[in-house]
C-alpha cells in the first residue's frame, strides 16, 4: 500500500507543472523550453531560504518570487522573440539558471544537492500527505479546466491561431502571455515543492535534459492544449516512468534503457499529432 | 470634425516603396470605397491603419488623437475595426467561441453596454443565418459562409471606423446584398466604413465617397458617379480605353 500512495504523491508533483505546460506551449503553442528552469529556480530560491531563516511562510513567499519573476523574464522574452528564437533561449536561460547552481557551490552545494531537507510541516503520515495530494490535483484539474474555457483560454487559443486577426479584435498579446506564465509559475511551485519535502532531496540532476523531455512528453502525448487528455497522460506516464524500476536490469543499463523508451513514446506521440501539434500559421 | 484623418503617410519596405504621400480624412458616419488594381497597396494601407505595418512618415489620427504608434491591439479597443482579405477568423474555434472571443477582447465599458456577451453571440449568428452551425469548428465553413462569420462579428463588437478588405469577394449577388444591406445598417447607426472592393456596383450602391489608388498613391477622390465617368478611372480598371 505504501508503494501505491508513493506513486500518487508522485503523479501529484507532475500534474500541476503539466496542466500548466500544456497551457502555454500545448494551448498557446508558445515554444517554451524553460518549465523546468522555473522550477530549478523555484526550488533553491524555496529551500536556500528555508534553510538560511528557518521560517517556511517567509521561505515560500522568496520561492514563489522567485517563480513569478523567472517566469516574467520568459514573457517578456516570448513577446520580444520570434517564436523559433524564444524556444532556443528558453533551454538556454534554462540552463543558465542549472549551471548557476551547478557552479555556485558554496550557495548550493553544487552537484551535491542539498540533502535532508525538513518534512513539510503537515501532515505527517504518508497517507496524509498522499491524500493532500489528491485533493491539490483536483483542485488543479478542475481550476485548469476552468482557465481552459474562460475568455483567457479562448484568447490564448485565438491568439496561437492567428496572432494579427486576434490583435485586431482588440486581444492584448502581453497581457495573455504574461497571464500564462504567471499560471506556469504558480504551477512549478504546486508541483516542486512537495516534490522535495517528500524525497528530503534537492539535487540538480532532477532539473537535466531528461526531465524537460518528460514534461514535453507529458504534453504531446495527453494532446496539446487538453486538460483531461495531458491529467491522463502524467498519471499513465509517471506509473510507467516508476515501474520500469522494476524491471531486473542493472541500474546502468536501466537508465539508457529508460530514456530511448521514452524517446521512442515521444517519437510516436509526435509522429501521431504531426499534423496538429504546431499547425502552419495562416500568414495571409 | 474628421472620425479618421491621414497626413502624408507613406511606406517602404526595404528597396520597396509601397505607399506614399497619402493623406485624407474622413468624417464620422461616411461610406467610402477604397478602390484601385491589384497591388495598388489597399491593403498594405488597412494594415497601416490598424497598426499591423509602422508607416515610414506620416501620422494617422483618430477622434483627433495620434494614433501612430499605438499598437493593434490599442486600435482595437479605441475602436477599428477589421474583416481581413484573406478571413479572419479562426479556423480552430467553433464559430460560437470565434464571436465570443471577439467581444471579450473589447474594453471594460463595452463589455458592459453588450449585457450578456454569450446571448449576444448567439444573436450575432443568428444575424447572418448561422446559429445552426455554432457549435461546429469554424474552419468547415465554405468561403461565403467564413466571410459573413467574420462581417457579423465585427460589426456587432461596437467599433466606430469600420475597415473591410474585399468583404465580398467569393460571395454570392444574394449574400452580396446582404453584406450591403449590413452596411448600410451600420451607416443608420452613424458608423464610418472604409471599405475596399473590385465591385464597382456595390461601390456605387453604398457609398458616399470613393478614393482611388494606384501604385501606393491616391490618384482621385469624388462622388462614386463623378469617379465612376472620370477617363482615368477607366483606363486604371480596364486598360486603355478603345473609345477615345
Ligand atoms: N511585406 C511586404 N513586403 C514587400 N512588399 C509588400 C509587402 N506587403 C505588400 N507588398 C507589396 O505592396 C504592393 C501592394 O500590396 P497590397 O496587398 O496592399 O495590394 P492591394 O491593393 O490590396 O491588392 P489586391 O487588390 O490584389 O488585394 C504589392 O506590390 C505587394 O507586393
Ligand atoms: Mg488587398
Amino acid at each position: 500500500m505504501a508503494f501505491v500512495w508513493h506513486l500518487v504523491i508522485l503523479i501529484g508533483t507532475w500534474l500541476p507543472g503539466a496542466l500548466t505546460y500544456t497551457m502555454i506551449f500545448g494551448k498557446g503553442k508558445i515554444l517554451h523550453f524553460g518549465p523546468l528552469g522555473v522550477s530549478l529556480m523555484t526550488s533553491y530560491a524555496t529551500f536556500l531560504t528555508l534553510g538560511a531563516t528557518g521560517s517556511y511562510p517567509i521561505a515560500v513567499l522568496t520561492g514563489l518570487g522567485s517563480a513569478i519573476a523567472i517566469s516574467a523574464v520568459f514573457a517578456w522574452l516570448s513577446l520580444r522573440l520570434e517564436p523559433d528564437g524564444f524556444g532556443i533561449m528558453s533551454i538556454a536561460v534554462h540552463l543558465s539558471v542549472l549551471s548557476v547552481v551547478l557552479n555556485w557551490s558554496s550557495l548550493t552545494r553544487g552537484a551535491l544537492g542539498i540533502p535532508r531537507l525538513p518534512r513539510a510541516p503537515f501532515p505527517a503520515s504518508q497517507e496524509g500527505f498522499a491524500l493532500v495530494m489528491v485533493v491539490m490535483c483536483i483542485v488543479w484539474v478542475l481550476g485548469m479546466w476552468l482557465l481552459d474555457r474562460s475568455s483567457f483560454g479562448r484568447k490564448i487559443a485565438a491568439l496561437a491561431e492567428h496572432e494579427w486577426h486576434s490583435a485586431a479584435l482588440g486581444v492584448s498579446r502581453a497581457r495573455v502571455h504574461f497571464l500564462a506564465f504567471m499560471v506556469g509559475a504558480l504551477g512549478a511551485l504546486f508541483g516542486t515543492l512537495p516534490y522535495h519535502h517528500y524525497i528530503g532531496l534537492l539535487h540538480p540532476n532532477d532539473y537535466q535534459f531528461p526531465g524537460l523531455i518528460f514534461f514535453v512528453m507529458l504534453v504531446v502525448a495527453g494532446k496539446p492544449g487538453s486538460v483531461f487528455g495531458v491529467t491522463i497522460s502524467t498519471i499513465l506516464l509517471v506509473l510507467l516512468k516508476e515501474l520500469l524500476r522494476f524491471v531486473p536490469l542493472p541500474p546502468d543499463i536501466l537508465g539508457p534503457v529508460r530514456l530511448i523508451l521514452f524517446g521512442v513514446i515521444l517519437f510516436a506521440a509526435v509522429w501521431y499529432r504531426r499534423d496538429t501539434l504546431f499547425p502552419k500559421q495562416r500568414t495571409v | 470634425m474628421s472620425l479618421l484623418s491621414t497626413s502624408h503617410l507613406s511606406l517602404s519596405i526595404g528597396e520597396h516603396r509601397i505607399l506614399s504621400d497619402i493623406s485624407f480624412s474622413v468624417d464620422s458616419g461616411e461610406i467610402i470605397g477604397l478602390i484601385g488594381p491589384n497591388g495598388s497597396g489597399k491593403t498594405t494601407l488597412f494594415n497601416v491603419l490598424s497598426g499591423f505595418l509602422k508607416p515610414s512618415t506620416g501620422t494617422i489620427h483618430l477622434h483627433g488623437e495620434d494614433i501612430t504608434t499605438l499598437s493593434p491591439a490599442k486600435r482595437a479597443r479605441f475602436g477599428i475595426g477589421r474583416v481581413f482579405q484573406n478571413f479572419g477568423i479562426f479556423r480552430d474555434m467553433t464559430l460560437f467561441e470565434n464571436v465570443l472571443v471577439a467581444l471579450e477582447a473589447l474594453s471594460k465599458e463595452e463589455r458592459a453596454l453588450k449585457g450578456d456577451l454569450r446571448k449576444v453571440s448567439m444573436e450575432t449568428l443568428e444575424m447572418v443565418g448561422l446559429q445552426s452551425h455554432a457549435h461546429t469548428k469554424a474552419g468547415s465553413l465554405s468561403g461565403g459562409q467564413m466571410r459573413l462569420l467574420e462581417i457579423a462579428r465585427t460589426l456587432m463588437s461596437g467599433k466606430e471606423l469600420f475597415l473591410l478588405d474585399e468583404p465580398t469577394a467569393g460571395v454570392s449577388p444574394k449574400l452580396t446584398q446582404q453584406v450591403a444591406d449590413l452596411i448600410l445598417q451600420l451607416k443608420k447607426q452613424g458608423k464610418t466604413v472604409l471599405v475596399v472592393e473590385h465591385d464597382l456596383p456595390f461601390i456605387g450602391r453604398i457609398c458616399d465617397r470613393v478614393i482611388v489608388m494606384d501604385v501606393g498613391k491616391v490618384v482621385l477622390t469624388g462622388k462614386p458617379n463623378e469617379v465612376k465617368q472620370s477617363k482615368g478611372l477607366r483606363e486604371l480598371y480596364f486598360g486603355a480605353d478603345p473609345t477615345t
